[in-house]
C-alpha cells in the first residue's frame, strides 16, 4: 500500500466529522423548519459515526519507530474515543445555544407570521458545523506525525472556537471575549510556529521520526543538543501552552470563559486543552531521544510552567466573585496538575531503564490521558449547571449570588454541581481523586517530591473556592432574582457527566487500562536509522532508575 | 537523511544576508539617484496621490459601505481556491497510467471544489450577493 493511502485510511473519523460539518452548514440555511432545526441531529449522527470509525479502526502499525513518547496509533485511538464521548455530552448541553439567541427567535417569529425564512442572522448551521470542525482538528492533533500537520490541526481546533464564542450569546461581552481570544490566539500561533521553524532549521526536517533520529544521533555521539533546537522546542511548548491555558499564556482564560455561553465554555475547557496536551506529547516525543541532562532546559521550563500555573490559577481563583472566572482559573490550575504528569513522562523517557510501561503509577502520559477525561467530565457538569440559571436581565448566572440556594431550588442541578466541584477538588470517590493520585504518583515515582508537595498544597488552596461554590449552592439563602430552566438535553448531558465522574472514580479500571495501553511506548525503542553503538547495549538493559529526589 | 543545516554556523544564511544588503542598497540607491539625477517639477497635478490615475475625491479616511468588506472576503476565498487548482492540474497528468493515486487525487480535488460550491451556496443564501 501507498503510505499516503495508509495515512488516509486512519482518518475516517475526521473525514466523517468534516462531511457532517458541511451538511450542517447547508441544512441550517434551509427554508423548511424541520431541516433547519436538524443540524444538532446531524452533528450527533456524525459524531456517532466517527466513534464507530474509531472503534472499528484497526490499530495500524505506526509509520515510524522510536520517535514518540508513546505509540502514535494507540494514543490517537484513545484520544479520538475520548473526544467522541465527551463531544457527545458537549453536544447535548450545547444543543440549545443557537436557538436561545435573540436574532434566531426574531427570524423564527417573522417566519411564523407568514414571511419567508431569512437565514442571514441565524447561526444554527454554523454553530454545529464549527463544533464538529473543532473536534475534527483536535482529532487530527492526536494523529499528527509532522510539524506542519500539527500546526494546521491546532489552528483547525482553534479557529472555529473563536466564532463559537462570538456567536454564543447576543451580548457585546461575547464578542469582546472572542476578539481577545482571537488576537491572543494568533499571537500564540505565531510563537509556536516560530518554534517549529527553528526546530526545522536545527534538524532539517518537520517529520517527528526525522527529528527523533537527529536528536538520537546527537545524543548517541555525546554532543549537546544545538541551542537552536532547544530554543525552538521552548517556543513551541510555550506557544502550545496557550491551548491548555497554562502560565504564561493564560491571560485570556478568565475573560473568554466569562464572555462565552456556559456550554461553549465547557467546550473551550475540554477540546483545545486536549488538543494542546496531545500536541505537547507529540512534540516532546522526538526530543526525549536525548538524555535528561541534554533536555534539562525543557524540563525546567515545564517545571516552572506547572508550578506557576497551579499557583497563579489557584491564588487568583480565590479572589474572584464570578463563578465562571473561578472555574477559568481552576482550568489554569488543572493544566498545571496535568503538566506534572507530562514532566514525569519526560523524566521517564529521558532516563535509560526507567521506562515503566505497564505500571499504573509512574506512567505520566497515562495519568495525563486519564486526567483529561476526568477533568472534561467534571468541568462539563459545572458549566452546564451554570448555563441553566438565568438572571433577571436574561443573562447567564455569573456570581456566587446568582447560584445561591440552587441545591434547594433545583435538587438535581445542585447535586450535579456538587459532584462536579468535588471531582475538581479531587475528593474520593470522584474521578478527580483517582486522576490526581495517578498524576502525582507518576511524579513521585521519578523523584519530583517538591513538585508534588507544591501540587498538593495547591489542591488544598483550591478547595477554598470550590467549597465556596458548594456553600453558595447549599447554605445560602435561595436567590429569587434568578430563573432556573433546564431543557431535557442539558439535563441528560450534565447528569451523564456527573454519573460518569462518580462511576469512573469508583470503577474506573477500564479507563485506566485504556489510558495505560494508549501510553505504552512503541515496541522498538531505538531508532532504526541510527542504531546504538554495540558497546552501549549493556547500559540500555532494563534496570530500576536512580530515583533520587529532584525538584 | 540527516541534515545539520545551521547547526554549527550560520554561513548557510550568507546568500540571504547578501540579498538583504542588495535590497537595502537598491531602495536607498533609488532614493539618492532620483534626488541627484531626476528633474524637479512641482505642481498641483504632480503632487496628487495617483499622478496618472483617477482623481481622488476626498481623504481615504472616510466610511465605506461594510458590503465592500464582505465582497472583498468572498473574492479572496474564491480567488485563492481557484489558484489551488493550477498546481493540481499541472501535477495530475504526470501521474503514471493506472496509478492507484489517481482516484485519490481526483477525489480530493472534487471535494475541494465541492467545498467552494458549498461556500458559494452559503454566501448566496446568507444574502451576500443581495444588493437592495
Amino acid at each position: 500500500m501507498n503510505p499516503m493511502l495508509d495515512k488516509l485510511s486512519t482518518l475516517w473519523p475526521e473525514m466523517t466529522l468534516l462531511a457532517g460539518a458541511c451538511v450542517c452548514m447547508l441544512a441550517g440555511l434551509s427554508g423548511s423548519a424541520v431541516v433547519r432545526r436538524s443540524p444538532r441531529w446531524i452533528a450527533a449522527v456524525s459524531l456517532l459515526l466517527a466513534g464507530l470509525c474509531v472503534a472499528t479502526s484497526s490499530v495500524a502499525e505506526p509509520r515510524h519507530t522510536g520517535a514518540a513518547l508513546v505509540g502514535v496509533a494507540g494514543l490517537a485511538v484513545y484520544v479520538k474515543m475520548a473526544i467522541v464521548a465527551v463531544g457527545l455530552l458537549l453536544l447535548l448541553i450545547a444543543s440549545q445555544v443557537p436557538d436561545r439567541l435573540r436574532q434566531t427567535q426574531d427570524a423564527e417569529a417573522a417566519t411564523g407570521r407568514g414571511g419567508v425564512f431569512d437565514p442571514a442572522g441565524v447561526m444554527r448551521g454554523e454553530f454545529f458545523a464549527f463544533f464538529l470542525l473543532s473536534l475534527c482538528g483536535a482529532m487530527l492533533c492526536a494523529g499528527a506525525e509532522d510539524l506542519v500537520w500539527l500546526f494546521l490541526a491546532l489552528e483547525l481546533t482553534s479557529l472555529p472556537t473563536y466564532v463559537m464564542v462570538a456567536t454564543s450569546r447576543d451580548r457585546a461581552g461575547a464578542q469582546e471575549s472572542a476578539v481577545k481570544y482571537f488576537f491572543l490566539g494568533a499571537m500564540a500561533a505565531a510563537v509556536f510556529l516560530y518554534g517549529f521553524a527553528l526546530i526545522y532549521g536545527a534538524t532539517g526536517s518537520t517529520q517527528y521520526d526525522q527529528i527523533a533520529a537527529f536528536v538520537h544521533a546527537q545524543s548517541a555521539s555525546g554532543q549537546a543538543l544545538p541551542p537552536l533546537f532547544i530554543v525552538g522546542l521552548v517556543l513551541a511548548v510555550v506557544g502550545v501552552s496557550f491551548k491548555i491555558a497554562a502560565v504564561p499564556m493564560h491571560f485570556y482564560a478568565a475573560d473568554v470563559y466569562q464572555g462565552a455561553a456556559g456550554p461553549v465554555t465547557a467546550f473551550l475547557a475540554f477540546v483545545p486543552k486536549t488538543a494542546g496536551f496531545v500536541s505537547l506529547i507529540g512534540l516532546l516525543g522526538p526530543a526525549c531521544q536525548a538524555n535528561a541532562e541534554q533536555l534539562q532546559p525543557v524540563i525546567w521550563l515545564l517545571w516552572i510552567m506547572a508550578v506557576l500555573s497551579m499557583t497563579v490559577g489557584n491564588t487568583l481563583g480565590l479572589l474572584q466573585h464570578n463563578v465562571k472566572r473561578v472555574l477559568a482559573y481552576s482550568s489554569i490550575a488543572h493544566s498545571g496538575y496535568m503538566l506534572v504528569g507530562l514532566i514525569a513522562a519526560v523524566a521517564a523517557a529521558t532516563t535509560p531503564g526507567a521506562v515503566t510501561a505497564g505500571e499504573h503509577l509512574g506512567n505520566g502520559v497515562a495519568a495525563l490521558l486519564f486526567y483529561l477525561v476526568a477533568y472534561g467530565l467534571a468541568t462539563l457538569g459545572a458549566f452546564a449547571v451554570l448555563g441553566c440559571v438565568t438572571t433577571d436581565q436574561g443573562d447567564e448566572a455569573q456570581t456566587y449570588d446568582d447560584i445561591a440556594g440552587l441545591g434547594q431550588r433545583h435538587p438535581l442541578l445542585g447535586v450535579i454541581m456538587l459532584i462536579s466541584v468535588l471531582s475538581l477538588v479531587g475528593l474520593p470517590p470522584m474521578v478527580g481523586f483517582l486522576g490526581k493520585i495517578y498524576l502525582f504518583g507518576s511524579a513521585i515515582q521519578h523523584g519530583y517530591i517538591w513538585l508534588v508537595i507544591i501540587a498538593v498544597l495547591n489542591s488544598a488552596i483550591s478547595a477554598v473556592y470550590y467549597l465556596r461554590i458548594i456553600g453558595a449552592c447549599y447554605f445560602a439563602k435561595p436567590n429569587d432574582q434568578t430563573q432556573v430552566a433546564v431543557s431535557p438535553a442539558v439535563q441528560l448531558g450534565a447528569l451523564v457527566a456527573a454519573v460518569g465522574a462518580v462511576m469512573l472514580g469508583v470503577a474506573g479500571g477500564r479507563l485506566v487500562d485504556a489510558a495505560r495501553d494508549a501510553a505504552a511506548p512503541p515496541d522498538a525503542a531505538v531508532v532504526e536509522t541510527a542504531p546504538l553503538p554495540d558497546g552501549d547495549a549493556e547500559s540500555w538493559s532494563p534496570q530500576w532508575a536512580d530515583t533520587s529526589v529532584k525538584w | 537523511m540527516l541534515t545539520t543545516l545551521a547547526v554549527d554556523s550560520f554561513s548557510h544564511y550568507a546568500p540571504l544576508g547578501v540579498l538583504l544588503l542588495i535590497a537595502l542598497a537598491f531602495g536607498a540607491g533609488n532614493l539618492v539617484l532620483t534626488r541627484v539625477v531626476g528633474p524637479r517639477r512641482l505642481g498641483e497635478v504632480k503632487g496628487m496621490v495617483y499622478e496618472s490615475g483617477v482623481n481622488p475625491i476626498s481623504s481615504a479616511r472616510r466610511r465605506f459601505n461594510v458590503r465592500f468588506y464582505i465582497v472583498a472576503m468572498t473574492f479572496l476565498v474564491f480567488d485563492v481556491e481557484i489558484v489551488f487548482l493550477y498546481p493540481w492540474a499541472t501535477t495530475f497528468p504526470s501521474l503514471a497510467e493506472g496509478s492507484e493515486l489517481a482516484p485519490l487525487f481526483l477525489g480530493r480535488m472534487l471535494f475541494f471544489v465541492l467545498t467552494s460550491v458549498i461556500a458559494f451556496a452559503y454566501a448566496w443564501r446568507k444574502g451576500v450577493f443581495r444588493y437592495d
